[in-house]
């Protein structure tokens, strides 16, 4: 397994090792609702080491990205980042991105571990795009109190509305610093040289309101927001039409796989990823089969206990007929009764404070 | 001297099950708690039904997972620990007395024969890492 460069940080405070594609990541510190709820309370410390981060660099290496996906960055206002994902001819989704328009044409795009060997030669087929993965630490942290702490290491994250991104220094070191994150709480994602993270980690690590969260925090908290994770919830086999991504494709523009995305929006009749909750505390698991009155109509991609809507919820591909929300079904193989809900499923957020 | 309590029998399942007056009392083990994670629902018998040993009887679910909790021996389950549909949690935090699953009675005690003690659970829980 590949270790970040804060491995040994996450076996000194006892974090248990799990394989993340093939990355050495700690699944919990102190136990994953504890480490759910401190980020929904105070803030929370991740370590997204393993993530794809690439630099991209004047117009054509800009165009050329843009051909890729189906975000249009040439849309983007500097200062911010837009959501969206690489598709193959087909219309699946080999990994969702989100680029920041540091520039004009200064792009910092951000993907995921799992996918990186097929999307990093795709996105450097360009000269001036460079994968800047192995050389860059991925330090988060979430929550309210997210802000007020980070504002004492680097100033400049006050400037940062929900979305936006810049770059910043600390102890005089260039980084990116992002005001965005997966767990619905206000927060940063800061894109930082190996060499510091361990200093940068324990620094904030000294804030008595920061405490390390690991991967199974980090799922709990990006369910509850209906967060879709790539290589789980989609893959090359779902579009972006049923990934729920439906509002973040740049039909006004070319990209790989925009013919067949076009033709399956105008066949419709496909299914589509959708919030689900239980009347308890039992909660639904992936790869369960949906079933509509016995018959089976659709698939769990996500699924767990939700600590801070004290229920079970996941995320399930539907039929377009099922999801409107309060539609009850049923889930695996003791037919677990679930309901279709409404995005986000945890609603008091901080993210846009 | 193990690090479990010397007076509970050990199923490779990770149930422990102990003498409780004329019955017995059953949970799983703090090894058990401990690879689950935060326990968040526990599925309990109906008191009065009949069950054998390596019956699936109860269920538990965590965050991360969910598994079935299997019967130690034959018998009758007696009681079950309501205060488990509340607070699930109490199984992680006290895995061999609070956060007893349920209690059987009419116990098969030839099946308890068939158990681990809690040196050869302790052996049985090193080799698994």
């Amino acid at each position: 397994m590949r270790r970040t460069p804060l491995h040994d940080e996450h076996l000194a405070l006892g974090g248990k090792v799990v394989d993340f594609h093939g990355w050495a990541l700690p699944v919990q510190f102190a136990g994953i609702i504890e480490e759910h709820n401190h980020t929904r309370a105070k803030a929370a410390l991740f370590d997204c080491s393993h993530m794809g981060e690439f630099t991209i660099r004047g117009e054509a290496a800009v165009k050329a990205f843009g051909d890729l996906v189906c975000l249009d960055p040439l849309k983007i206002p500097v200062g911010r980042g837009k959501y969206g994902a690489m598709l193959t001819e087909n219309g699946g989704i080999i990994d969702d991105v989100i680029a920041f328009r540091l520039g004009e044409f200064d792009f910092y795009v951000v993907t995921n571990a799992g996918p990186l060997e097929i999307v990093s030669p795709k996105i450097c087929s360009s000269s001036d795009a460079v994968d800047v993965s192995d050389d860059t630490a991925k330090i988060d942290i979430q929550g309210p109190s997210a802000r007020d702490i980070l504002a004492q290491e680097i100033p400049e994250c006050t400037t940062l509305k929900y979305y936006q991104a810049r770059r910043a220094q600390w102890k005089g070191v260039d980084i990116v610093l992002a005001r965005t994150g997966y767990t619905g709480e206000l927060g940063f994602e800061l894109f930082i040289p190996n060499e510091i993270s361990v200093d940068l980690w324990r620094k904030l690590l000294t804030y008595p309101d920061v405490k390390p969260a690991g991967l199974g925090a980090r799922d709990t908290l990006r369910t509850e927001m209906c967060y879709g994770l790539s290589g789980q919830d989609f893959d090359e086999s779902r579009t972006p039409l049923e990934a729920g991504m439906a509002s973040f494709i740049a039909w006004d523009k070319d990209f790989v796989g925009r013919h067949a995305l076009a033709k399956k929006r105008d066949a419709g009749g496909y299914p589509v990823l959708t919030p689900i909750k239980t009347s308890d505390r039992r909660a639904p698991r992936h790869e369960f089969e949906v079933k509509n009155n016995g018959e089976v109509v659709g698939v769990v991609t996500s699924g767990t206990f939700g600590p801070s809507v004290g229920c079970g919820i996941g995320l399930a591909y539907i039929p377009e007929s099922l999801t409107r929300p309060g539609t009850k079904l049923t889930a695996g193989p003791r037919d677990l009764e679930i309901e279709t809900t409404t995005i986000p499923i945890y609603t008091k957020g901080t993210c846009r404070v | 001297m193990s690090q479990y309590p010397n007076n509970c029998k050990y199923t490779k399942e990770h149930e422990w099950i102990r003498a409780d007056g004329a019955a017995y009392v059953v949970g799983i083990t703090s090894f058990a708690a401990e690879q689950l994670g935060d326990v968040t629902y526990v599925d309990l018998p109906k008191p009065g039904k009949e069950v054998k040993q390596g019956d699936s009887t109860a269920a538990v679910e965590s965050v991360k997972a969910a598994s079935d909790i299997y019967a130690p021996a034959g018998g009758r389950v007696s009681a079950v620990n309501d205060a488990l549909a509340d607070a699930p949690e109490i199984v992680n935090q006290s895995p061999f007395d609070d956060g007893w699953f349920f209690k059987l009675e009419n116990v098969n005690a030839a099946d308890l024969d068939s158990l681990m003690d809690a040196d050869a659970y302790e052996k049985y829980v090193g080799a698994q890492h």
